[in-house]
């Protein structure tokens, strides 16, 4: 039998003799700052969060409550606000404008689920295990560190009546060249998205390939030693562990598509008159061109409410304490 | 043989997306009559490449957007890497009381969409006289990059054993020398991968910008390449582009630069 190790001979001692156990936790206590009962590190502990507190708290959380109250008035910006009840709530399910920006706002989660978040997916398992992925992937990534107005301006450029793809399209023949991509709804919406992929799907295809490089090699292998491979590896093997990272990538495009503004406003400003609009796009409309500000108010909270749900999904895992992907 | 096949999908579909970056530097490159003679596909010498920059740059005040915005995004993401570690270390090192409650209310704030806080933002800032300046806008883009980075920098520190910690505390160095002397320099690699991914946020950022300034020595420069394109959108295309060029280059050549790092704080920053 090996020697014991210290912490099992420690515990050994303070078994056998009382003295010796009682004289090792003295010791033990004095040597490390008491961690259960009173923590001297309790006041500087508060010191060093309090700056962040602060400033999200009066720069985030006031205004939070404030809008919060707004969205029960009817307020132009000059006076008081007039308590309305939840008339402009009902005016957020009910006005044909509004209606329409819900239904953009819809279209863009469900397309940025299959696009950005689809193709990421796809980009990470095809360079997955290949020498030099990181090289495979950076075109894909360089449009990230591109703003979203520079993006909806190269965009705005290439679908521009009689544009580069226009042309091309009727160089190759095919249908589509006839399309006025960004005048005709849901048109305008769809091509948006997929510039909005033209981003974003860069950076879903690192995560994920993260993802996969985290997933141990020894379930993969005895799968293909039972004889799996191709798709069948990946949809009975691979995916199911890539499930938590899923979650939040997943979470993370639905919060993210939600948002959706600086593309939109680049590359339609909401229009032809108010049809690609999206709830945040709508917000900022109805505050600071309709000076509604109550309306406005109404739709940030509505806009928060669906976020903060769909942040659920991916919340909790992220508050949990720290673990490697 | 499935890797070549592989490989061969990749670059295809890479070459496919660099297809927009194409288009836009070579338009860039031509004179106004070219471009409307010309295909868009049709490369040319980029001859006019630097003249287009030039007058984009000029018609567009973009000089005063690119030293405010610089400002913005190299005080801003630097103040709150700091702050945000300071908020990590209270929870990870110095055992801070009801740490969850704490983090989850700073974290918290960066999942709603920023309509919420707007409007208040702007009644807010007229009232103060912050509407419209520039340490406004720093302070303002500081508190947006606080949560990401307490979030960071949480999930950094708790990767750092507490002896570390404590061996400090028996040599009697005090939490705030224990934080710059040893916990701040073992951190760079996270601190620096937070200032990257929050500076790039920072220059690209539209609404804010959009919300909180007015005059053109305060309003970040995407706000300025936005309104270059309402202006001069159409015939004068390629001046546009040229702009459009110009102030996405900071950004990229930052990322070209340090793609580890801003790889890595992705990486770091969602999970």
């Amino acid at each position: 039998m090996p020697p014991p190790a210290p912490a099992e001979r420690l515990s050994h001692a303070r078994e056998d003799s009382p003295t010796e156990g009682m004289l090792m936790t003295t010791t033990a206590s004095s040597a490390r700052p008491a961690r259960s009962h009173r923590n001297p590190f309790a006041r500087a502990s508060v010191g060093f969060v309090l700056p962040a507190m602060v400033l999200v708290a009066i720069l985030l959380y006031i205004p939070f409550v404030y809008t919060t109250y707004l969205s029960f008035t009817e307020f132009s910006g000059l006076g008081t606000p007039e308590f309305i009840g939840w008339e402009n709530y009902v005016t957020v399910f009910t006005d044909p404008t509004i209606l329409r920006s819900l239904v953009n706002t819809a279209m863009w989660v469900v397309g940025t689920l299959v696009l950005p978040v689809g193709l990421g997916l796809l980009l990470a398992v095809l360079a997955h295990g290949i020498k030099g992925s990181a090289w495979y992937r950076l075109p894909f990534l360089l449009p990230y560190a591109i703003s979203g107005v520079a993006v909806g301006l190269v965009w705005t450029f290439i679908l521009q009546t009689d544009g580069a793809l226009t042309e091309a399209l009727r160089f190759f023949g095919l249908p589509g060249a006839d399309a006025r991509w960004l005048l005709d709804w849901p048109l305008n919406t769809f091509v948006m998205i997929v510039a909005a992929t033209w981003q974003g799907a860069g950076v879903n295809a690192l995560l994920f390939g993260i993802g996969l490089q985290s997933i141990p090699k020894e379930p993969i292998e005895a799968a293909r030693i039972d004889g799996a491979s191709g798709w069948n590896l990946f949809r009975y093997v691979t995916w199911p562990m890539l499930t938590p990272l899923t979650t939040v990538v997943i979470g993370l495009a639905i919060v993210g598509s939600l948002k959706t503004f600086d593309i939109v406003w680049a590359m339609t400003k909401g229009g032809p008159g108010r049809a690609s609009e999206t709830l945040a796009l709508t917000m900022f409309k109805e505050t600071f061109t309709e000076y509604k500000y109550g309306l406005g108010a109404a739709l940030a909270v509505v806009l928060t409410i669906v976020t903060v749900t769909s942040a659920l999904l991916y919340l909790r895992r992220q508050l949990a304490p720290a673990k490697e992907f | 043989m499935g890797q070549l096949i592989r490989k061969a999908v990749l670059i295809v579909l890479g070459a496919l997306w660099l297809v927009p970056v194409y288009l836009m530097i070579v338009n860039a490159g031509k004179t106004n009559a070219d471009y409307g003679l010309t295909s868009p596909w049709q490369p040319t010498s980029l001859g006019n490449l630097v003249e287009n920059a030039a007058s984009a740059w000029e018609r567009g005040n973009l000089l005063e957007g690119v030293i405010s915005t610089l400002i913005y995004a190299i005080v801003s993401p630097a103040v709150a890497a700091i702050i945000g570690a300071m908020a990590g270390f209270a929870i990870i090192a110095l055992k801070l009381r009801h740490s969850f409650l704490w983090f989850t209310v700073i974290f918290s704030s960066t999942v709603f969409p920023i309509q919420m806080v707007l409007m208040p933002l702007f009644i807010g800032y007229v009232q103060l006289d912050l509407y419209d300046t520039r340490h406004g806008m720093v302070l303002l883009y500081t508190v947006i990059s606080v949560p990401f980075s307490a979030f960071v920098m949480r999930n950094f520190f708790s990767g750092i054993a507490q002896q570390v910690f404590e061996a400090a505390v028996m040599d009697g160095a005090s939490s705030w020398r224990i934080f710059w002397r040893i916990y701040v320099p073992m951190s760079f690699p996270a601190l620096v991968a937070i200032f990257i991914l929050q500076a790039t946020f920072i220059w690209n950022d539209l609404l804010l910008g959009l919300t909180l300034t007015q005059s053109q020595e305060n309003r970040p420069i995407v706000t300025l390449l936005s309104a270059l394109q309402s202006t001069y959108g159409g015939s004068t295309m390629p001046v546009v582009l040229a702009g459009g060029l110009l102030v996405s280059l900071p950004t990229v050549i930052l990322f070209l630069a340090t793609q580890r790092s801003f790889t890595r704080g992705l990486a770091l920053g969602q999970f």
